[in-house]
């Protein structure tokens, strides 16, 4: 029973991660919330339900949901962030919002406001190990996200665009001498969070078969506690924050019941805000320069 | 190779420049120097495109657009910041390797920073330490050997020496000896006036945004109101 809940709160938690990395990335290079993740998530979601129905391989739906939310980052970048750049911080925080709002409501044009399901199960099987069951979508679920972490982690730490990237998140001013553009690192960050936000959006469609254009609203919020959690200076704090809140909340429905299931996450996110406000991963504010 | 002519740069209400020329020529080292907020590193920053400005800066001939860094980078002029500019969050290598990020050519630049690893042999043995845990004289070596990565033909030193020990000073202006005698062209920004002027072929001397003096340095280094107004005072030696 502990180790059935053990793997249906790491599979919660990977999509937290997924979504937690997506908002980090841009809060952590930007400084800025970018709350249309959330909408990024749930779109992912709809480009890859739309790739399934029409008959489309499994590989399609994911490459789908990832790009699909790029270029809607993409977009946002250029709208609601670009042209507010130099604006205080709260003002391009509310244009997303708006943003968000817009593409729930275009969601609910295109897709209808009624829940979208999946009628065959894309992944069918299960795996059974001793009392444990873990199904095929599970494990898919899991696997991609640990993949998507690695090539993320790969990019940022070790090609010449994730050390820009770094460099930018650190010191603007240091990163343009040194010959590094603003403008694209920032593209650059958009996307990768687009296509992190598209992946979860999709993955977890999946998981539940089930999908309405509200679904970012409740977990979008929460992908933003787990980022706190984990410390807004650090995107990496996500990796541990992510699971941890996914296991936390399983287990809380499990032996607490369903109706105190949100007071765990944000009862420790408030904890955290007052007690270690840098995140569980995150430095000293002297070592603010560590930023990404 | 580099002409500043008639420049202005306001922080929103604050003139910090207030009409300043300043002539360097291929070869040369020009100091700048003056009292704490007389508007160096505002020059300098202007100067390395991270500053809107008025008036005019051409580079070998060519008019500079304001606040476009990447370009001046691209075209050559590499400025060490005030402070160093050490990417703190990144390792010693890493922070070489940002050195090389606006190369094309990246097998040359691989080789130019294993040289520069043996130039300045802590930097190589240090390669995989946080640069955050360096020392100041070896962070200012890294900031000098990331910015020498890019391969500037004219080097902005903004107070290199400050916060130094008078032997890393010294080993710093032997560091700018060496690297003019390689065929640099140097802009040094001090307030350790009598070394730099020493160090330097000419020299402006900056007054609240504004030039007062100009000149070789040995002659602002013999000049009374300079020696007088800036090198009898504390900030001298
Ligand atoms: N970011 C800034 N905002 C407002 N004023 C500034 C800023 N940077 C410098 N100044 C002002 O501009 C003037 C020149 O500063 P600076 O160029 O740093 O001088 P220096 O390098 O010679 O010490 C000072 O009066 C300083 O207070
Ligand atoms: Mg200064």
């Amino acid at each position: 029973m502990l180790l059935q809940q053990l793997v249906n709160g790491l599979t919660l938690g990977a999509v937290y991660t997924l979504i937690a990395l997506s908002f980090s990335l841009v809060m952590g290079i930007l400084g800025v919330l970018n709350l249309a993740i959330a909408e990024l998530f749930m779109l992912g979601a709809y480009f890859g339900f739309t790739a399934i129905l029409a008959q489309l391989p499994l590989p399609v739906a994911l490459v789908a949901a990832m790009l699909g939310s790029a270029l809607v980052a993409i977009v946002i970048q250029k709208i609601a962030y670009e042209p507010l750049r130099d604006a205080p911080i709260v003002t391009p925080m509310l244009s997303t919002l708006g943003f968000s709002i817009i593409l729930q409501n275009v969601a609910t044009n295109v897709w209808g406001s009624d829940p979208l399901q999946l009628t065959d199960e894309v992944l069918p099987g299960r795996l059974t190990l001793g009392s444990v069951s873990i199904s095929t979508m599970q494990l898919l679920v899991m696997g991609a996200t640990v993949a998507l972490v690695a090539i993320l982690a790969f990019v940022v730490q070790k090609t010449p665009a994730g050390r820009a990237l770094r460099a930018v998140a650190e010191n603007r001013d240091v990163a343009r001498l040194l010959g590094v553009s603003a403008a694209r690192v920032t593209l650059l960050a958009f996307v990768l969070s687009g296509v992190m936000a598209g992946a979860a959006g999709v993955l977890i469609g999946m998981h539940y078969a089930v999908i309405t254009p509200y679904m970012g609203v409740d977990i979008g919020l929460k992908a933003i506690a787990v980022m706190v959690i984990g410390g807004t200076t650090r995107i990496w704090g996500a990796l541990v924050a992510g699971p941890l809140i996914g296991i936390a909340e399983v287990m809380t429905v499990a032996y607490g019941g369903s109706q105190v299931r949100d007071f765990v996450v944000y009862g420790l996110m408030i904890l955290i805000l007052l007690l270690r406000p840098q995140g569980i991963l995150g430095g000293s504010r002297s070592e603010q320069g560590q930023r990404v | 190779m580099l002409e500043a002519r008639n420049l202005h740069v306001h922080y929103g209400s604050i003139a910090a420049v207030r009409g300043v020329d300043i002539v360097i020529n291929a070869g040369e080292i020009v100091a700048l120097i003056g009292a704490n907020g007389a508007g160096k590193t505002t020059i300098a920053r202007a100067i390395a495109g991270l500053l809107p400005y008025r008036g005019e800066i051409s580079f070998e001939g060519r008019l500079l657009k304001p606040n476009s860094a990447e370009h001046n980078l691209r075209a050559g002029i590499a400025l060490v910041p005030e402070g160093r500019g050490i990417l703190a969050g990144m390792t010693v290598e890493e922070n070489l390797l940002m050195g090389l990020y606006s190369r094309r050519d990246k097998a040359a630049g691989k080789a130019d920073l294993a040289e520069m690893q043996e130039r300045f042999p802590i930097l190589g043995q240090r390669r995989d330490r946080m640069a955050s845990l360096l020392s100041g004289g070896e962070q200012q070596m890294l900031a000098i050997a990331r910015a020498l990565l890019s391969k500037p033909k004219l080097l902005l030193l903004d107070e290199p020496s400050l916060g130094l020990a008078p032997k890393l000073t010294d080993s710093i202006f032997d560091l700018i000896a060496d690297m003019r005698a390689k065929g640099l062209t140097i802009m040094l920004v001090e307030q350790k006036a009598r070394q730099t002027l020493r160090a330097a072929d000419r020299a402006y001397l900056l007054e609240t945004g504004r030039i007062v003096r100009s000149g070789p340095a040995q002659d602002l280094a013999a000049d009374k109101i300079v020696d007088e107004t800036f090198l009898g005072g504390s900030v001298g030696r």
